[in-house]
């Protein structure tokens, strides 16, 4: 049904008040249920599956924001990384340096995340860059950020920083008991607040015009839609929007270094559920990052103790990452707008 | 709905397949007690991550052969093996997973990312962490109570690096006046050269140049070494993990700069037992000031010969730190009595070790912070095709050849 709500026909107004109610109205409701099946799962995971629930998320978050900008602004990043981390390290910065709750770290995080982000993009739009050279110059980005870090004083270099242990659970400074299941509800509220932005942004005004420029960049330009300005708006939202992920990521695993935030890796994962899940749809990067976020436990999980017409293959170490990249090929191969977007297709016809 | 129906469907079910996990039942029945290891078994680490759950293993093995734990009626030892996969995130769901099963200690992991994020597992969780390969001097400034480290730090290992060089020096009737520094970028290299200069600049040695490179894509040496080289020290010391340490062996080879000797420090090839036959000519004689197993000691020579049997690999110094390592988890729980995580922290704080595997100065015991006090760096030498031990003299398995070119 949400299926629906992402594509008007082109000779509908997408401001028509009629449209825009019944299928934003859906696709809330649909979230709304969503969530409210995804927030009792604390109750039935143990431990140990609560933390890969958790690693989900962040996955799906950074997948989310990753989509904003490279679905539906079709401007490709291959470096979100550099987002990701300025969230990280501006949120651990503040604490460790100046002890600043994380809550307000996180805000600092996303204004200087969209800030970078804008500069970028702009520098690279600016230049013309497009497709494959744009993709480029993001990760080039990201690696002068993840070698920059590693040589800056101020930021511990290579050494990361170490959030403080607190003795006792503090909501301020967004510190819980371990296995708390608050700390899979902050990730699933900012993953709510990023599905429902998504959804109101898709039906917009403005992402209408952002779509409409991905599609053809000439024919919006010629209707008079400032083209650059609409690109600007989507990449500020998608990197403030990526840096959450970041910086809650700094406080669930109370570390973070150059790697983990600025890492190949990092850019990697934002890329990765959005792909599988597709491209350019509201909920693909869920699906996406609820199938990824838990493939290589799991699969590390049957290894370690494998049924038995499986046991050949215990004890083989590095399968999960085949399996991984199997299943990464066969689905770009064989469903090239992602699972829910070829799923979405055919319940449609 | 239809597609609403498969979209929850298909989450829930998702989220579900996590939950398949760790549901085994614990294990924790009386008569088996669970040490957790947490090391890197695949990746780009997995060679050595193996050797070090291999030797994890092996120590289990032979407490459990030897009766187990008698102050708990001979309970039996399991090992729960865990795989960071080289990455902090994975190595904490992992100590995590380990912990949930029921594990009373821990012990890894190898990198210095990672055991920082173990240890905040540790410390939450109130089990104790035994490191026993991690150098970074960080990991041990949180003011934790729950993590030990039974190797030296790389403060420690820069200073008494210095230490021993010059007192080799002296004694090979030699003394070093001069020597020029040529280490890997970051944390590590940067903490081993702070504490090494400190040290040598008390003593009245020069250090004249502090030459770096990057760890990645770096392909070539001769520029560093030929730069280190410009300012005529009498010795070069090198900091640096295995890939490039071989480089810059090669380079000083290839240059033949005259100095009285390549000094390794805290370095992570010149005394691993492939480097002799990776460097060849470029290897000989080289000297590394490093931790390493107690060559001298009888019982170290039987494990290391029993490993070789069973996994038919060579166990080097990482592996038997693990096995260590697993040691003190085991003495503690004698001592202690007790499988309670908090007894057992506390036993593990007061232990003393008396016949450590490791050429140490003395027996393992724990400061305030977690460190071995008296874990210490012996110096090593390539003769031939063999890492001899060369100073100080009770460790030494063969004369030190200084200076290296005569």
């Amino acid at each position: 049904m949400s299926a629906v709500t992402e594509r008007p026909a082109p000779v509908v107004d997408p401001g028509d008040p009629r449209l825009r109610d019944r299928t934003t109205m859906r696709s809330f409701i649909a979230l709304g249920i969503l969530v409210a099946l995804l927030a009792v799962l604390p109750f039935v995971l143990d431990e140990q599956s609560q933390t890969v629930a958790i690693r989900t998320l962040i996955f799906a978050i950074m997948a989310v924001g990753w989509n904003l900008m490279s679905g539906y602004g079709g401007m490709f990043s291959f470096g979100h990384a550099a987002f990701f981390g300025i969230g990280a390290y501006t949120s651990a910065y503040l604490l460790v340096e100046h002890d600043i709750s994380p809550w307000i770290g996180m805000g600092a995080g996303a204004v200087l995340s969209a800030a970078a982000g804008t500069l970028i993009a702009f520098l690279c739009l600016r230049y013309r860059l497009a497709g494959a050279y744009f993709a480029l110059a993001t990760f080039a980005f990201a690696q002068v950020f993840l070698l920059a870090v590693q040589n800056i004083d101020a930021l511990n270099r290579t050494e990361g920083f170490n959030v403080p242990i607190l003795p006792e659970e503090s909501w301020s400074m967004m510190q819980f008991d371990q296995g708390s299941p608050i700390y899979y509800w902050i990730p699933l509220g900012i993953l709510t607040i990023g599905l429902a932005g998504t959804i109101w942004f898709v039906h917009s005004r403005t992402g209408q015009y952002v779509q409409a420029i991905r599609d053809d960049e000439v024919a919006a330009e010629s209707l008079g839609i400032p083209v650059m300005r609409y690109r600007l708006i989507t990449v500020a939202l998608s990197c403030g929007f990526t840096s959450l992920a970041g910086a809650f990521y700094t406080q669930y695993y109370f570390f973070v270094g150059p790697e983990q935030a600025f890492g190949a890796a990092v850019s990697v994962n934002a890329i990765v559920p959005a792909v599988i899940g597709g491209i350019g749809t509201i909920w693909g990067p869920l699906v996406g990052a609820l199938i990824v976020g838990p493939l290589s436990e799991w699969l590390t999980e049957v290894l370690r103790d494998p049924p038995p017409f499986l046991d050949f293959l215990q004890g083989l170490t590095g399968l999960d990452v085949a399996v991984y990249a199997t299943l990464l090929i066969l689905i770009v191969l064989f469903m090239p707008k992602g699972i829910y977007g070829t799923l979405r297709d055919r319940f449609r016809s | 709905m239809k597609k609403l129906t498969l979209i929850t469907t298909l989450a829930a079910g998702s989220l579900a397949l996590a939950a398949c996990g760790g549901s085994s039942d614990d294990g924790s029945s009386t008569d088996e007690i669970m040490i957790g290891s947490v090391h890197p078994l695949t990746g780009a680490l997995a060679g050595v991550g193996a050797l070090m759950n291999d030797g994890a293993k092996l120590a289990v093995d032979d407490i459990n052969a030897d009766g187990g734990i008698e102050a708990l009626d001979g309970a039996q030892l399991t090992l729960g093996e865990g795989d960071s996969k080289g990455a902090a995130d994975t190595g904490q769901s992992e100590a995590q997973r380990l912990i949930g099963d029921g594990a009373v200690a821990l012990v890894g992991t190898y990198q210095s990312d990672v055991t920082t994020n173990v240890a905040a597992v540790a410390e939450r969780s109130k089990v104790p962490l035994v490191i026993d390969v991690a150098v970074d001097d960080s990991i041990l400034e949180q003011g934790y109570q729950y993590s030990f480290r039974i190797q030296p730090n790389a403060t420690s290992m820069g200073t008494d690096g210095a230490n021993d060089l010059i007192e080799m020096s002296e004694a090979a009737g030699k003394p070093v006046e001069s020597v020029s520094y040529i280490h890997i970028e970051g944390a590590f290299g940067q903490s081993v050269f702070d504490a090494f200069k400190a040290e040598a600049e008390a003593q009245g040695v020069q250090v004249l140049k502090e030459v770096t490179y990057a760890g990645t894509n770096f392909t070539d040496a001769t520029t560093q070494v030929r730069e280190a080289a410009s300012v005529n020290p009498d010795v070069i010391v090198a900091t640096g993990y295995y890939p490039d340490s071989l480089l810059v062996a090669q380079a000083v080879n290839a240059l033949q700069p005259d100095i009285d000797a390549l000094y390794g420090v805290a370095n992570g090839g010149f005394d691993d037992s492939a480097f002799p036959g990776d460097a060849g000519a470029a290897g000989q004689n080289v000297l590394s000031a490093n931790y390493h197993y107690g060559a001298t000691n009888d019982e170290v020579a039987d494990i290391r010969q029993r490993f070789q049997e069973e996994f038919g690999k060579p166990m080097e110094t990482a592996s038997v730190l693990a096995y260590q390592s697993v040691r003190v988890i085991a003495q503690a729980l004698e001592e202690s009595g007790s499988t309670d995580p908090e007894e057992l922290r506390n036993a593990i704080a007061d232990i003393e070790v008396d016949d450590p595997l490791l050429a140490f100065d003395g027996p393992i015991t724990f400061d305030e912070t977690g460190q071995n006090e008296n874990a210490t760096v012996i110096v090593m030498q390539i003769q031939g095709d063999a890492v001899e031990q060369v100073f100080p003299e009770d460790f030494a398995t063969s004369d030190v050849v200084y200076p290296t070119n005569q």
